[in-house]
């Protein structure tokens, strides 16, 4: 089985290092007066130096990121119920959603500064949960409201009432779209915690390590605390994919049965 | 025989061709009177008064005396001076010293060939009923700085006082404005005394209606505390300073030109205001009357000539930065070079120009609420 696993992530990991060592040769080749383009050894041996800073910075964006993600998807997702459920809701909140979306976060972060406090981690995870909610309602409102209607049929005909139709149809219904949401807004949720970050709060936190660093030219460190990020957008994915296959255990067993 | 009127016309026309190529070569034998070398010079930040010498010496025609067409690049928050002088897109850049040693020791290859500021102008602004007399009452409280090779100074100075900048103050980033301390969110803010300090001083006090008065806020000055770091100077590309003879000529002629510029500026106060003020900048006039006032306190008197460098505050900037850790080790030679700023100062003193500023006294400036 772990073999079986392991081949599943071999095509992964070797186009992964075979893209780093390019990048690591090329460096060495090309001697670039600039510093720009660290190597990846370089980035590694930074990101060790620094670990400690690095770590402290990690956990605090990752508070933000976590508990953001966490609100966001439990706005979207009973903003979707309600939507499915009430057609008024759906004529009022879902254009309210829209133009929540087209806010851009520059505009938002120095506000919500302002009105939370700089020093607030609301202000911050205000920022996540806005930018995780939108994906994750769309998409659950369409798995909830694109239902097969001969479904929806039959359970008329069992006289089933609308709440035992929303839990055995619509929301089975919904999780793939749903999850799909969730591996989306998991790396909106790393993004928009470090660029709110960039507007003020606490210094100890990716996004002024990424910033500062760079303003710095210290782009080595930059690039350490950018893959700090990254790796946190990637275990959030891969989370979410564990949730997935736990929920939907009829599809893990369809998708192995086809494989 | 007789050509065909094609042949005609095309002969007439080379002649005339040939005419005028003649014409042209001739006519331009008139000294190269226009023929301007064409520097950029990139700022540290956004137009204001803080970059007034400059700004005069394009007005005046400081510049253009000495043969240069200067173009002033404004700076801004995600510009790094050092890396567009680098990079070529600028041929000098001001910026702080410790700005610069940091990319020096990254590989950029920079050098400091005047300093401008003889003395650092950071404060660590408080409202005086906090009680923040000096730094050692900072442990415990919010201590906002804008990073960016801005806290240097800070970090020493709660060092010198046996404080942890880690755990025994809160740091917070702080945004370039003093919003955050006027609401009470940041006890203790980063402020430049010629522009964030006078920001607070525009700013009217709702509980007296008036505009908050110096008696209102407590000051930590970094000169006093002993950590001060040195800050506006000029920086040169240092491989093309020793590969091309002309851009060292350019070099000496760009100092020279802008220490006259900072000199008008000292002694025609008001049109150097409003010089300043035809460039530009976001806040008004009396705030910039305000910033030209504080920034020639910064220069003058400067008895060894402007631009020399401070051998004391540059051990010490170069002493902090590296027991800070900003550098990992001291500056190899040629951090700074002497010779192009002292050549500057020969030619301007020969034209009788004051480059000490010996009998220069700072102003009284009132402030308008907005800086307006």
């Amino acid at each position: 089985m772990i073999i079986k696993a392991l081949r599943g992530f071999a095509p992964a990991l070797v186009f992964g290092i075979g893209g780093l060592l390019l990048w690591e040769l090329a460096l060495f080749i090309i001697q670039p007066e600039g510093f720009v383009l660290p190597a990846p050894s370089a980035i590694l041996i930074a990101f060790f130096d620094d670990f400690q800073e690095i770590l402290t910075a990690s956990k605090n964006t990752g508070f933000i990121v976590v508990t953001g993600l966490v609100g966001g998807v439990a706005l979207g997702v009973a903003w979707a119920l309600l939507v499915s459920r009430f057609r008024i809701a759906n004529e009022t909140l879902t254009p309210l959603a829209i133009s929540l979306n087209a806010i851009p976060i520059i505009a938002l972060a120095p506000i919500f500064n302002a009105w939370y406090g700089l020093l607030s981690p609301v202000s911050n995870q205000a920022i996540v949960v806005i930018l995780v909610f939108f994906p994750i309602f769309i998409n659950t409102t369409k798995g909830l409201t694109e239902v097969d209607a001969t479904e929806i049929e039959l359970m008329r005909s069992y006289a089933a009432s609308s709440w035992q139709i929303t839990k055995t149809v619509r929301i089975p219904n919904a999780m793939p779209f749903f999850f799909t949401a969730l591996k989306i807004a998991s790396s909106l949720a790393v993004i928009g915690a470090i660029v709110a970050e960039y507007f003020g709060g606490r210094q100890d936190a990716l996004g002024p390590l990424i910033v500062q660093n760079a303003g710095l030219t210290r782009y080595t460190e930059a690039w350490a605390a950018v893959l700090a990020g990254s790796l946190m957008g990637i275990l959030l994915y891969l989370v979410s994919g564990a949730f997935e296959r736990f929920s939907m255990p009829w599809r893990t067993a369809a998708e192995t049965a086809g494989a | 025989m007789r050509l065909g009127k094609n042949r005609r016309i095309t002969r007439w026309l080379i002649v005339l061709a040939l005419f005028a190529l003649v014409a042209a070569s001739c006519s331009s034998d008139d000294g190269g009177s226009e023929d301007l070398t064409p520097v950029k010079l990139q700022l540290q930040w956004f137009t204001q008064a803080q970059f007034a010498g400059y700004f005069a010496a394009v007005d005046q025609g400081f510049y253009e005396d000495v043969g240069l067409d200067v173009e002033i690049l404004e700076g801004g928050v995600d510009i790094v001076p050092a890396t567009v002088l680098d990079s070529g897109a600028a041929d000098f850049a001001i910026s702080w010293v410790p700005r610069g040693l940091v990319p020096r020791e990254e590989g950029l290859n920079i050098t400091n060939i005047a300093q401008v500021f003889q003395r650092s102008a950071t404060l660590q602004v408080s409202f005086a009923d906090l009680g923040i007399g000096g730094v050692g009452d900072l442990a415990g409280r919010t201590v906002g700085n804008w990073g960016f090779g801005n806290e240097f100074e800070l970090l020493a100075g709660l060092r010198s006082a046996g404080l942890d900048p880690a755990s025994d103050v809160e740091l917070v980033q702080q945004q370039f404005d003093m919003l955050a301390l006027i609401s009470g969110d940041i006890d203790a803010a980063q402020a430049m005394i010629y522009n964030e300090y006078a920001q607070v001083l525009e700013t009217v006090n709702p509980d007296t209606g008036e505009l908050y008065q110096p008696s209102d806020l407590a000051i930590i000055d970094w000169n006093d505390v002993g950590t001060a770091m040195l800050q506006d100077a000029i920086w040169a590309d240092a491989d093309k300073l020793e590969s091309d003879d002309a851009y060292r000529e350019t070099a000496v002629k760009f100092v020279e030109a802008s220490i006259r510029g900072w000199a008008f500026c000292r002694d025609e106060f008001d049109k150097c205001a409003e010089v300043v003020l035809a460039a530009g900048p976001t806040l008004g006039e009396s705030h910039q009357r305000w910033q030209l006032n504080e920034i020639n306190n910064l220069i003058w008197p400067s008895p060894q000539g402007a631009g020399t460098m401070d051998t004391a505050l540059w051990d010490q900037t170069v002493t902090i930065a590296t027991s800070e850790g900003i550098l990992n080790a001291a500056p190899t030679d040629g951090a700074y070079v002497s010779d192009i700023v002292a050549e500057a100062l020969a030619n301007l003193t020969a034209d009788g120009v004051d480059v000490t500023g010996s009998d220069w006294s700072p102003k009284t400036i009132e402030l308008n609420e907005g800086g307006e």
